[in-house]
């Protein structure tokens, strides 16, 4: 498969699950300052703008643009962290892959993509933007395991996804133990719960927790469920694993020389996740776990792209 | 009462309808069909199509606007109709047309008979811009020049049909006569004469033989390896190159995906470099290879023409066909049919005059508001004048340039050329419409049944080009009723 046809494929997974995670968190966040303030006085827009790590980018923006408010310059606004811009950007690299997805996959991005034309920002509004974006990329998500060939691509697009999801992810469960640092007579109080809860939405595992613990929710259980529950398809380690299996079958056919890199930091890291305990890793700062995960999908990316997508060609045999 | 009733063809030639007012033959089944519409169903039956068409992203680029604005090509349910002996005639016209353009193309790169023969003017070919010096004395595999060709036809008042150009480089518009004929089935299909229209999606199949025949000597069919070489996405044209990629299974590539080692071209692959046989470039001749042609092209491989040359890779089209599609070389056409092929022109020109002949010349400065002036070089109906339209001041700066530079000068008198009804949102109206065939040349030429029928912007506009607001029909070829 062409390098650059591999790359973009990759690229596609993790713009149309970014747009997903942006939609879900947007649409958590607002929804639950409807019924009580977030800890700290912070607008519920202030957090998703933080748990995306936009937060600089937006202050760029403002100087540019004084009344630019959060919510527009997160959901329609054409700065490139935007949901429309990532839905854009998701849609012009399905244009460019086009004769290596099904037609059905390219068809919904496509109308995903002219859906996003602006619409009101009330709330109402935004909620049913959230609603079709979230639609659109579970549709996108099923017919492309349903319609797309087995073929090395499919591994790239699956692979970006779940690098992208794991990420996301880790993203949410930073945002609520460091920048919403609750304080310390709120621990375990109602309001501390009703936050873990948001936190549990906004990763779709609010379900998913109810079926695996019993107890109430609290902040140690959701991170353990949330990094290293290997039955639950958002968690760390579960997306990891994937990303292992689906970059295994990727580079079936690639020579080890091109492919070892990756291999290695995604193998390493997948086995340090099982090793590890949510307890400890909260005892012993979760912020710095975290943190050091997200450096090590860089690494990862990084491989793949210098290793991979864009590696000089050697010489042809023979 | 229906929707034809109020229908008025203009003085020319339309279609659908006779002078007299009756249907012409190839038009009355689908006239019954229609018979019980209203404007009510047919809009509806317009929204589909229109919401299909943009769903499914066939949308082409506008230059000289909003940098990459993506539109879709406006399209039109009431096809073109054309009767199974008249195509059958135009076919053979296409290829005699298209075979003696080949064996030019073959002459000038090689032994120049039709030159030393006082056919052509020498410097005519010599001094044109889009003749390729590193052409001289190569021969391409099995002689072929032009493999894709788009001939333009219009149908003049009389109801002759005539090549009003030739497009011998990469001519577009293939993927919108197959997307056209699937919107057609998916939302009309109550329309079509069962069993009677020439399908077209046999295209795809065609143009991949005609690849892997065009292969380099010593490459066996089964290990061919054929690509498509596109400028990117923000090409007007993309979503051909993409259609066609999908359609024939093989891989869509830009210039920075291939490399050439030891005069082979590779494909960068993940898995490493692998051999290409075949490249159906959608590039210029201009942007192909930086070491030959434009140096700063970014769009282009080094080393791909000294490969090309070498034998070790077929380029579709060949280098150079440009000198031979261009309005002046135009002008030349039936007398190469019957230089090359001994044979009487089938299809015949436009009456063209050209800045060649000091005759010509003077004519067109005297009669400029009769004639239609164009630029010799040059496509997508940019910079032409059209006389009876144009402003005093239009006139005036064009005779000027043609004066000044004659022979990039050509003009025809206005072509009252053949209308379609087209619906114009409450009515039909009659639309001045062209008919573009497609010519697949390898070991033989064959012809797509119908090709693209582009449909002017309005009811005044002679000028159909998508770049222009122009849109399209489907061109239904009909086969012969059997005896029954």
């Amino acid at each position: 498969m062409l390098s650059r046809v591999a790359e973009n494929l990759y690229w596609l997974g993790r713009y149309l699950e970014r747009a997903d995670n942006m939609a879900r968190l947007a649409d958590v966040n607002v929804q639950a300052t409807t019924e009580s303030t977030p800890a700290g006085g912070g607008s519920a827009w202030e957090a998703v703008i933080a748990t995306l790590g936009a937060t600089e980018a937006y202050a760029g923006a403002l100087t540019e643009r004084p009344d630019l408010t959060l919510a527009d310059y997160l959901i329609y606004s054409s700065y490139p962290e935007s949901l429309r811009s990532t839905v854009a950007t998701a849609r012009s690299i399905a244009r460019e892959v086009r004769e290596h997805i099904s037609r059905e996959v390219f068809e919904e991005v496509n109308r995903l993509y002219l859906g996003t034309n602006r619409g009101g920002t009330d709330e109402r509004s935004l909620r049913m933007f959230y609603a079709t974006v979230k639609r659109a990329v579970a549709t996108i998500l099923g017919l492309f395991d349903n319609t797309v060939l087995l073929t090395e691509g499919r591994e790239w697009f699956h692979c970006g996804l779940f690098l992208e999801r794991a990420e996301m992810t880790s993203r949410i469960i930073d945002a609520k133990y460091f920048i919403l640092l609750p304080e310390p007579d709120d621990v375990g109080g109602p309001r501390d719960r009703y936050q873990w809860m948001a936190v549990l939405r906004s990763a779709s595992a609010l379900e998913a927790y109810r079926k695996q613990e019993h107890g109430p929710v609290t902040g140690p259980r959701v991170a353990d469920l949330l990094m290293f529950d290997q039955d639950f398809p958002r968690s760390m380690v579960y997306c990891v694993a994937q990303l292992r299996s689906h970059y295994e079958r990727a580079v079936v056919q690639i020579p080890m020389a091109r492919s070892v890199h990756a291999a290695r930091e995604v193998a390493i890291l997948e086995y340090d996740l099982r090793a590890a305990d949510a307890r400890n890793v909260i005892r012993s700062g979760l912020h710095e776990f975290v943190d050091d995960f997200q450096a090590r999908l860089g690494v990862i990316d990084e491989a793949l792209r210098e290793h991979l997508f864009r590696a000089v060609p050697e010489e042809p045999e023979g | 009462m229906d929707l034809f009733s109020g229908y008025r063809a203009r003085s020319g030639y339309d279609e659908m309808i006779a002078p007299d007012g009756t249907v012409r033959s190839p038009y009355r089944d689908f006239r019954e069909r229609i018979q019980d519409w209203d404007a009510t169903a047919f809009l509806q039956r317009q929204e589909i199509a229109d919401l299909d068409t943009l769903n499914s992203g066939i949308t082409f680029t506008v230059y000289n606007d909003d940098a990459g604005t993506e539109r879709i090509f406006p399209f039109s349910l009431i096809p073109r109709i054309i009767a199974p002996d008249e195509w059958a005639q135009l076919e053979r016209g296409l290829v005699q047309r298209v075979t003696a353009l080949n064996r030019f193309l073959v002459d000038i790169y090689g032994p120049q008979d039709c030159i030393s023969d006082g056919l052509i003017p020498a410097d005519m070919v010599f001094d044109h811009a889009a003749y390729r010096l590193r052409m001289a004395g190569f021969r391409p595999p099995q002689g072929v020049y032009s493999h894709i060709a788009g001939i333009d036809l219009i149908r003049d008042s009389e109801g002759v049909f005539r090549v009003l150009e030739d497009n011998l480089r990469t001519p577009s518009g293939v993927s919108y006569v197959l997307e056209n004929r699937r919107t057609m089935l998916d939302t009309v299909p109550d329309l079509f004469p069962l069993g009677r229209v020439e399908p077209v999606s046999g295209y795809p199949e065609r143009l991949l033989e005609m690849l892997v025949a065009m292969r380099p000597e010593g490459v066996a069919p089964d290990e061919t390896r054929a690509v498509i070489l596109t400028p990117g996405a923000a090409n007007s044209a993309y979503f051909e190159h993409s259609f066609l990629a999908r359609q024939m299974g093989i891989e869509l590539v830009e210039g920075r995906d291939l490399v050439v080692h030891r005069q082979r071209v590779y494909l960068r692959a993940t898995t490493g470099l692998e051999r290409v046989h075949v490249i159906y470039r959608r590039v210029d001749d201009d942007y192909l290879d930086p070491l030959v042609f434009s140096p700063e092209s970014m769009l282009g491989v080094s080393g791909l023409v000294n490969s090309y040359l070498a034998g070790n890779v077929t380029i579709v089209n060949a280098i150079g066909t440009g000198v031979a599609d261009d309005k002046t070389t135009y002008c030349f056409v039936p007398a190469m049919i019957r230089y090359y092929l001994g044979e009487e022109p089938i299809i015949p020109n436009v009456e063209t005059f050209t800045g060649w002949r000091e005759e010509d010349c003077a004519y067109m400065l005297d009669h400029l508001e009769e004639l239609v002036l164009k630029p010799a070089e040059g496509s997508g109906g940019y910079g032409i004048v059209v006389g009876a339209q144009a402003s005093a001041e239009t006139l005036a700066t064009a005779r000027d340039r043609l004066r000044r530079e004659p022979r990039k000068w050509i003009a025809q008198p206005l072509q009252d050329f053949s209308t379609i009804p087209t619906f114009d949102g409450a009515q039909f109206e009659p639309r001045r419409a062209d008919l573009r065939p497609f010519v697949i040349t390898g070991d033989g030429s064959w012809v797509l049944p119908g090709g693209l029928t582009r449909v002017a912007a309005n009811a005044e506009s002679y000028i159909v080009n998508s770049s222009q607001g122009g849109g399209s029909k489907d061109s239904w070829v009909l086969r012969k009723q059997p005896e029954s």
